[in-house]
C-alpha cells in the first residue's frame, strides 16, 4: 500500500512539472501583454502593478489587426469551404464505385500526402502567375486546394464506405438525383468526418506562414501570421507590444479549442489513428 | 443510373482539377526545374542536366544544411516518441490532474510556429530572459542558450517540441485505451512489475502509434521552416539553416530557382527513403491479440 502512493505521489509531481513546463509561457506572454514596458524589463515574472490595455491598443494600431484578422478569416473560412466541397464530392464517387479506374484514383488522390509543400510552392507560384492569380486570396485558396486535398479525401472515402449504399440506392429510388443524394442525404450523414476536417484544416491554414508569405507577397494582403511576423519584427525588444500581438493572434484559435476540446482530439485521432 | 459517367464527371472534376494544377503539376515542374538552370524570372532556359546536384553535393554550406536538418529530425523524433509516451502513460486516468495537464500540453499544439518562437525567443534570452532570470534569482549564473550553432539546434529542436508534442500525446492516448485493461490484471496475477508490464504490454502493443508518430516526426522534422526563421533566421552565416529555408533563400533571394529545386528534390528523396524505411520496419514489428 505505502508503495503504490509513493508512486502516485511521483507520478502526480511529475505531471505537476510538465503541466507547468507547458502553462509557464503562456502565463508570461498574458501577464506581460498587460504591463507598462519598464515592469516588463524590471519584474517579468510577477503580476502586473498596474495593468494597462494600451499594448493591446498599440498593437492594434502599428499591426494594423483588423485587417490580418479579416484576411486570416477569410482565407481559413474559404479554403476549408472549398476544400471540403470539392473533396467530399470527389470521395463519394471513389467511395461508392468499384472497379480498377476507380481505385487507381484513389491511389493517385493519395499521392500528395507525402509531399512536402516545399516541393509545390516555387512552380506554384509560377503557375498562379500564368493564371494572374499570384499575389491574390484567390490563388492563395487554389494553392490550399491542391496542398491538402489528398489529406482530406483520405478522411472522407474511409468514413463514406461505412455508411450502407442501401441508403443512397432507396434515394435513387425515389427518383432524386445524385447531386441532391449527396447534398441532402449523405452529406449530413458524414458531418464527424467533416469536423475533423474542419479542425486540421482550419488549424494548419489559420497557422500558416511560409505560403501566404510568398504567395500573398507584399500587395496581396497580410495574414495574422505573416502580419505579426513582420510587426514584431520592427519592435522586438519592445517585448510588451509582442507579447500583446502574440495574444491577439493565439486568443481566437485557443478560445476556440478550449471550448470544442472534445472535439478537438476525437477529430485528431479519428484522422490520424485510421491512418 | 445511365447518366453516371456524366454525374461521376461533375463530382471528381472540381477537386481533381485544383488537385492535379496545384500538387501533381508542380510536382513535376520541381522535378523539370532541377535539371535547367532557371532563374525565376527569365522565359528562357536550358537543361543543364545533373549539374545542379552535383554543384549541390559539392556545396560545403549545403551539407551544412542537411546535417542541421538531420540533427533537428533526429532531436524531435526522440522527445516527441520517448517524451510522448512517457507524457501519455502519466495522463493516461481519469484523473482531474491529469485532465487538466492534458489540455494544457495542447494548448500550444493549436497555437502557430511564429507566435511560439516569439514567446520562447523571450524565454531563452541571454539578458533577461525568463529561464535566466530565475537561475540567475537562485543564485546561478546566466546560460547563453545561443552559444555555438550546436546549441542554438538543441534549443529550436526543443522549442518545436513543445509547440506540438501535444499531437504525438493525444495519438499515444487513444492507441493506449485501445489495450484491453485483462492483459494487465493478467500479468498482475502473473506477479509481473510495472516495468514487465510496460515492456512486455504496452509498449508491443503501443506499436500502431509508434508507426504514424515516428512517420511523421521524421517527415515534420526535415520540413523545418517556420520556427527557424523567426528564432535565428537560418544564422549566424547560415550555422542554422535548414533545408527548406537554404531552398527558399535560393528560390527568393538569389533566384536560383533550379538550384532550390534540387535542394527541395534531394529533401524529398530522402523522406520518401525514410518513411519506406520505417514502413517496412513497422510491418515485421507489429504484433496480432
Amino acid at each position: 500500500m505505502k508503495k503504490a502512493s509513493v508512486g502516485l505521489l511521483v507520478k502526480n509531481v511529475l505531471v505537476l512539472v510538465f503541466a507547468l513546463i507547458y502553462l509557464a509561457p503562456l502565463y508570461i506572454a498574458a501577464v506581460n501583454s498587460i504591463k507598462p514596458y519598464d515592469e516588463v524589463i524590471k519584474a517579468p515574472l510577477q503580476l502586473p502593478v498596474k495593468a494597462t490595455l494600451q499594448n493591446f491598443a498599440d498593437a492594434f494600431q502599428s499591426s494594423n489587426m483588423l485587417a490580418l484578422y479579416q484576411n486570416s478569416i477569410l482565407i481559413t473560412g474559404l479554403s476549408v469551404v472549398l476544400l471540403i466541397i470539392i473533396t467530399s464530392m470527389a470521395a463519394y464517387i471513389i467511395a461508392r464505385r468499384t472497379g480498377k479506374l476507380y481505385q487507381a484514383l484513389y491511389i493517385f488522390s493519395l499521392a500528395g500526402i507525402m509531399i512536402p509543400p516545399i516541393v509545390t510552392l516555387i512552380p506554384s507560384i509560377k503557375t498562379l502567375s500564368a493564371l494572374h492569380l499570384l499575389y491574390t486570396m484567390p490563388g492563395l485558396l487554389l494553392f490550399y486546394g491542391g496542398t491538402y486535398f489528398s489529406t482530406t479525401i483520405f478522411i472522407y472515402v474511409g468514413y463514406i464506405k461505412t455508411i450502407p449504399k442501401s441508403i443512397d440506392e432507396s434515394a435513387y429510388m425515389d427518383g432524386a438525383n445524385p447531386i441532391t443524394t449527396f447534398f441532402r442525404i449523405i452529406f449530413p450523414l458524414v458531418k464527424p468526418c467533416t469536423a475533423t476536417a474542419v479542425i486540421f484544416l482550419g488549424m494548419w491554414i489559420w497557422n500558416d506562414f511560409l505560403n501566404p508569405m510568398y504567395i500573398l507577397g507584399f500587395s496581396g494582403g497580410k495574414t495574422i501570421t505573416t502580419g505579426i511576423y513582420n510587426a514584431i519584427g520592427t519592435y522586438t525588444s519592445k517585448w510588451n507590444l509582442v507579447f500583446a500581438n502574440v495574444l491577439l493572434a493565439s486568443l481566437p484559435i485557443i478560445i476556440a479549442y478550449l471550448f470544442m476540446q472534445k472535439i478537438f482530439m476525437k477529430g485528431l485521432t479519428s484522422g490520424a489513428v485510421k491512418g | 443510373m445511365k447518366q453516371n459517367k456524366l454525374y461521376d464527371t461533375i463530382f471528381l472534376a472540381p477537386g481533381f482539377i485544383v488537385y492535379i494544377l496545384f500538387m501533381i503539376v508542380p510536382v513535376v515542374m520541381c522535378f523539370y526545374y532541377s535539371f535547367t538552370n532557371w532563374d525565376g524570372i527569365s522565359t528562357t532556359f536550358r537543361m543543364i542536366g545533373l549539374k545542379n546536384f552535383v554543384t549541390l553535393f559539392r556545396d560545403a554550406s549545403f551539407f551544412q544544411v542537411l546535417k542541421v536538418t538531420v540533427i533537428i529530425m533526429v532531436v524531435t523524433s526522440v522527445i516527441y516518441n520517448v517524451l510522448g509516451i512517457i507524457l501519455a502513460a502519466l495522463l493516461n486516468d481519469k484523473g482531474k490532474l491529469s485532465s487538466i495537464s492534458r489540455s494544457a500540453i495542447f494548448i500550444p499544439t493549436v497555437m502557430s510556429a511564429v507566435v511560439v518562437a516569439f514567446i520562447w525567443s523571450y524565454m531563452v534570452q541571454t539578458n533577461g530572459g525568463v529561464i535566466n532570470s530565475i537561475i540567475l534569482a537562485l543564485g546561478g549564473s546566466a546560460i547563453d542558450f545561443y552559444k555555438t550553432p550546436l546549441t542554438t539546434i538543441f534549443v529550436i529542436s526543443g522549442i518545436i517540441c513543445w509547440n506540438s508534442i501535444g499531437f504525438f500525446v493525444v495519438i499515444y492516448l487513444s492507441t493506449l485505451s485501445t489495450i484491453p485493461q485483462e492483459l494487465y490484471e493478467a500479468a498482475k496475477v502473473d506477479g509481473a512489475g510495472w516495468f514487465h508490464r510496460f515492456r512486455h504490454i504496452t509498449l508491443p502493443l503501443l506499436a500502431p502509434g509508434i508507426t504514424i508518430n515516428c512517420i511523421l516526426a521524421v517527415a515534420g522534422g526535415l520540413k523545418q521552416y517556420d520556427h527557424v526563421k523567426v528564432i535565428t533566421g537560418g544564422g549566424p552565416g547560415g550555422a542554422t539553416q535548414t533545408v527548406t529555408l537554404f531552398s527558399v533563400e535560393k528560390a527568393f533571394e538569389y533566384n536560383r530557382r533550379g538550384y532550390s529545386s534540387a535542394a527541395v528534390i534531394v529533401l524529398f528523396i530522402i523522406i520518401v527513403i525514410l518513411t519506406v524505411i520505417q514502413l517496412s520496419i513497422s510491418k515485421r514489428h507489429e504484433v496480432e491479440y
